[in-house]
């Protein structure tokens, strides 16, 4: 991709991502669009764009192309309008999108095996914390509100408790909660014992020190979540459509894997399971988020 | 914003004070830095060097650091994005006034967090508040440990006023979802206590001239009190493994011989391993012999801002590690591999050292710092690196000539490796390389490729390097100097008037490719066959020499040996494959200190009920362990 990125948009991209990056593509009936949602590091994902977009081209056969949106409501809308065929999201988004504008699941990302993780509450091995029970009246720190695995999941373990009866009693159950801005955030203030317990991704303690590491464990683990899913809209072309998936599943052989890293580094990917969403559907409609 | 996690957990950990505290020898991945804050942190661990590099840290603020995400330096950052003006801190950088510098960059640092701060107040959404508290907190990062180590009181109070700045300043939802109101009171309250610690600390008219420079507060430094704020290196620094790992070749491995049946040898393997043996700040970064020298190959991609010139290079007897050992020149050299050690001696690049062991205690007491370590240990740490061997190669026969497996170019480059030349005084360059004496002479000479340092100087003799398994530790000569071996024999003919064609180039550098070459130069990892496999495999045959230390009621160097593995296992742990297994590695690693805590009480029974159930709890695990 040839977009040049000026200083102040890649420094206002590399803060929280809510400046338009690049233009999506002028409209071609011929070219495959893909839209991506800026991660961490704005440099890396322009010159990652630019090696996977032509990399699926040479095995689609066809142009393809790709840019930056400002976020998951620029995506959906770019799915929307048609300035682009393909994005990259995570479930709650993807039913979001399903719900908005038809969106359909074409990849499962897969990490460690499974396309799927979980949810954890976490605390300090030393704080004498053993159940959700012990955590009444003590302060929580979850990484987003709008999070799977950093909220949602991680709090419904609390319903299935029987310690709430509603996402909205956790104000009542806790001392305090917090929404620490992401997983690391969470998860430090919980190993620093600014709060007793962090609800996170199952893997979020690999975000601490090892030292810290080793001081920290789960009480609680969440349903399986979809991991992130590619997604098409619904009137992509069905030929370029299959294409794409069977190029994109090239990418599990060997001598193809080392491309993943241009495409957020999974280890791989598995079709996706339309089904497999019910779970974050269910979720999201509890929360208020999907009607 | 919805979290990606995956990606991200697998690319790094994220320690806000990774590269510093505990003396663990598994550093951890930092985060990424801002700029400024990486420009903060490089001016202050500069800023302690002697002599002082002012080059260094006007590039620290114009340029981006190594490795940096961003793709400019802190200037053009507060160029495009701040009010905040850097004039007063490039001045104090030109007229090199250190008090000045720091002054200068505290407040500036001091500033852009209250810039952000302000941002977040005046958001007016969410989406704008939270990246304005992300920068601050960011920003933050810069006097965190400072204010950890001197207040932690105050470290926490700071800690819960993030958390309440980062919930109140709402969320933008999700596609129209969830959004939750910025709550700008609630801002502001928590703002309150960070601005008021940044006024009395790092905003005040003056500050305290010190003499070490660090992130400490300024009250602290005030009160007069004795605080140490942990070692750290600045954002940059790189002490992470080699990637792919070398393959090490120890001589009774090959041979069969088990190490736990050695254990003088895993001893020594352990200080060698080992950052405890080393004194404050190697010890406390956990820097240790196996950093520079891991599988007993050389680290290419160290780099220490400061005490390196490029990767793979290291001054030793800079400021950094040894103030008293300060040499005061700035003369980092690339790190020499240890392959076929006993081989290779006289020891260090000129040669200065006869002895290994001489060698050895030099660099553990002058180069970084660490107490006289005990005969025992320096027989140990000698016994296990007169094991290294050189890396099998097919190519080569034990006498040093080429095998039908060379390519044929390399067989026209070894008549001319032999082929005496007038430029180099009627020798060849098997003269010094032999190639029946691993291709070395284990003399020194002065080939030229050290620029003299006084008039008259007859000290640019260096050791004559083997050519073995030199494929893989680029770049060449004592500095580093030149990049491949082709630019090797390029240098030669060039300063030795060699007058070799262009073929002949080639094929004297297919030679050199051949000779350097090795059949297995990494390690082969798979799905459990992986670096913590083998770590977890090197740590408790370490832990084996407790089968002699215990008997022998040798409590010195039972608790360095379990104070070592002990916290490498739990933190190597974090490296695992099998997630799963951690705790139970993390409750193998308490085993082991539970062995130092009976030794440290003198209860030995206590001690050998310890180990004992360490061993068996190791083997339990061990199939888990990958």
């Amino acid at each position: 991709m040839a977009t040049k990125l000026n200083r102040r948009v890649v420094l206002a991209m590399a803060g929280a991502s809510t400046v338009l990056l690049a233009a999506p593509l002028a409209a071609q009936d011929d070219t495959l669009r893909l839209a991506f949602i800026p991660q961490e590091n704005p440099d890396k994902l322009l010159g990652d764009i630019e090696a996977i977009t032509g990399w699926l081209s040479e095995q689609i056969g066809a142009p393809v192309g790709g840019f930056v949106t400002i976020d998951h409501a620029a995506a959906v809308e770019a799915l929307r309008n048609g300035n682009a065929d393909i994005s990259f999201m995570g479930a709650l988004p993807f039913v979001l999108a399903e719900a908005e504008i038809d969106a359909i699941p074409l990849l499962s990302e897969v990490y460690r095996g499974d396309p799927s993780y979980t949810g954890r509450v976490f605390v300090r091995r030393d704080a004498g914390i053993q159940s959700l029970a012990d955590l009444r009246g003590r302060d929580i720190a979850f990484a987003d509100p709008i999070s799977e695995s950093g909220y949602l999941y991680p709090l419904a373990e609390f319903e299935r408790a029987g310690l709430i009866d509603r996402p909205e009693a956790a104000d009542a159950f806790f001392g305090r909660v917090f929404f620490a801005g992401g997983y690391q955030q969470a998860m430090q203030a919980m190993a620093e014992g600014l709060v007793a317990a962090a609800g996170a991704s199952q893997y979020a303690d690999l975000l601490l020190t090892p030292e810290q590491q080793s001081q920290v464990t789960w009480i609680a683990e969440s349903d399986a979540i979809p991991s992130h899913v590619v997604i098409a809209r619904p009137e992509l072309d069905v030929g370029l459509r299959t294409r794409f998936v069977d190029a994109m599943m090239m990418l599990n052989e060997p001598e193809h894997r080392d491309k993943l890293r241009f495409l957020y580094g999974p280890d791989g990917y598995v079709r996706a399971d339309p089904a497999a969403y019910e779970g974050v559907r269910d979720l999201a409609r509890r929360y208020g988020l999907l009607k | 914003m919805t979290l990606r996690f995956p990606a991200l957990l697998l690319a790094a950990f994220a320690g806000a004070l990774a590269l510093s505290g505990s003396a663990l020898a598994t550093p951890a991945k930092e985060a990424p830095w801002l700029p400024e804050a990486a420009a903060y942190r490089l001016t202050l661990f500069l800023g302690n060097l002697e002599p002082l590099p002012w080059d260094d840290v006007e590039a620290a603020w114009s340029e981006p650091h190594r490795n940096s995400h961003f793709s400019f330096g802190a200037l053009a950052r507060l160029d495009e994005d701040s009010d905040v003006k850097p004039d007063k801190l490039m001045d104090a950088i030109t007229s090199e006034d250190r008090h000045a510098v720091f002054t200068e960059a505290t407040r500036l640092i001091a500033l852009r967090l209250e810039e952000e701060l302000d941002r977040a107040i005046a958001a007016e959404g969410p989406a704008t508040a939270q990246r304005a508290v992300r920068e601050a907190r960011e920003l933050y990062r810069a006097f965190a440990d400072g204010i950890a180590a001197a207040d932690s009181e105050a470290s926490k109070r700071i800690g819960r006023a993030w958390l309440e700045l980062a919930s109140s300043a709402g969320s933008p939802g999700l596609l129209g979802a969830g959004t939750t109101p910025t709550s700008t009171e609630a801002m502001a309250t928590a703002r309150a206590v960070i601005s008021d610690y940044l006024a009395d600390n790092y905003l005040p008219d003056t500050f305290t001239t010190r003499r070490t420079l660090s992130a400490l507060p300024e009250t602290a430094v005030l009160s007069g009190r004795s605080v140490e704020v942990p070692p750290s290196l600045p954002p940059g620094s790189d002490i992470f493994d080699q990637d792919p790992l070398p393959l090490l070749v120890l001589n009774f491995e090959e041979q069969g011989i088990d190490e736990t049946d050695l254990p003088l040898v895993a001893y020594g393997d352990m200080l060698f391993d080992s950052a405890q043996i080393f004194g404050s700040p190697a010890r406390d970064i956990g820097i240790a012999c196996s950093t520079c020298h891991n599988r007993s190959d050389v680290n290419q991609r160290l780099f220490i801002p400061g005490a390196s010139h490029q990767p793979g290079a290291i001054d030793v007897d800079g400021a950094f590690f040894n103030p008293i050992f300060n040499d005061r020149r700035d003369d980092p050299i690339d790190i020499p591999s240890l392959r076929g050690l006993r081989f290779t001696g006289p020891y260090g690049r000129d040669g200065r050292f006869a002895s290994l062991r001489d060698f050895s205690r030099n660099v553990i007491v002058n180069e970084f710092a660490g107490e006289e370590p005990t005969p025992f240990m320096l027989d140990a740490l000698v016994a296990y690196m007169l094991e290294f061997d050189f890396l099998p190669n097919a190519m080569l026969t034990v006498d040093g000539r080429l095998t039908s497996a060379a390519p044929e170019g390399a067989r026209r480059g070894e008549a001319i490796f032999n082929r005496p030349f007038a430029g180099l005084s009627d020798r060849s360059c098997a003269s010094c390389h032999v190639p029946d004496a691993n291709f070395l002479d284990r003399q020194a000479h002065d080939i030229g490729s050290v620029a003299q340092v006084y008039e008259g100087a007859r000290a640019g003799a260096l050791d004559t390097p083997t050519l073995l398994g030199t494929v893989y530790t680029a770049p060449y000569f004592h500095d580093g100097s030149l990049p491949t071996l082709a630019a090797v024999v390029v240098w030669f003919d060039e300063a030795k008037s060699l007058g070799l064609t262009e073929a002949d180039r080639d094929d004297l550098t297919a030679y050199l490719e051949a000779v350097g070459a090795a059949d297995e130069p990494y390690e082969a990892f798979g799905s459990e066959n992986t670096a913590f496999r083998l770590a977890f495999s090197e740590l408790t045959t370490f832990a084996s020499t407790l089968d002699t230390l215990i008997p022998q009621r040798d409590a010195e160097h039972i608790l360095l040996l379990v104070d070592t593995v002990a916290a490498d296992l739990a933190a190597d742990a974090s490296t695992m494959s099998n997630l799963a297994a951690r705790p139970d590695v993390y409750a193998l690693a308490k085993g082991l200190e539970e062995v130092g805590a009976a030794v440290r009480d003198e209860d030995w029974v206590a001690a050998e009920a310890s180990w004992s159930a360490f061993k068996s709890d190791a083997n339990a695990i061990d199939e888990r362990a990958f």
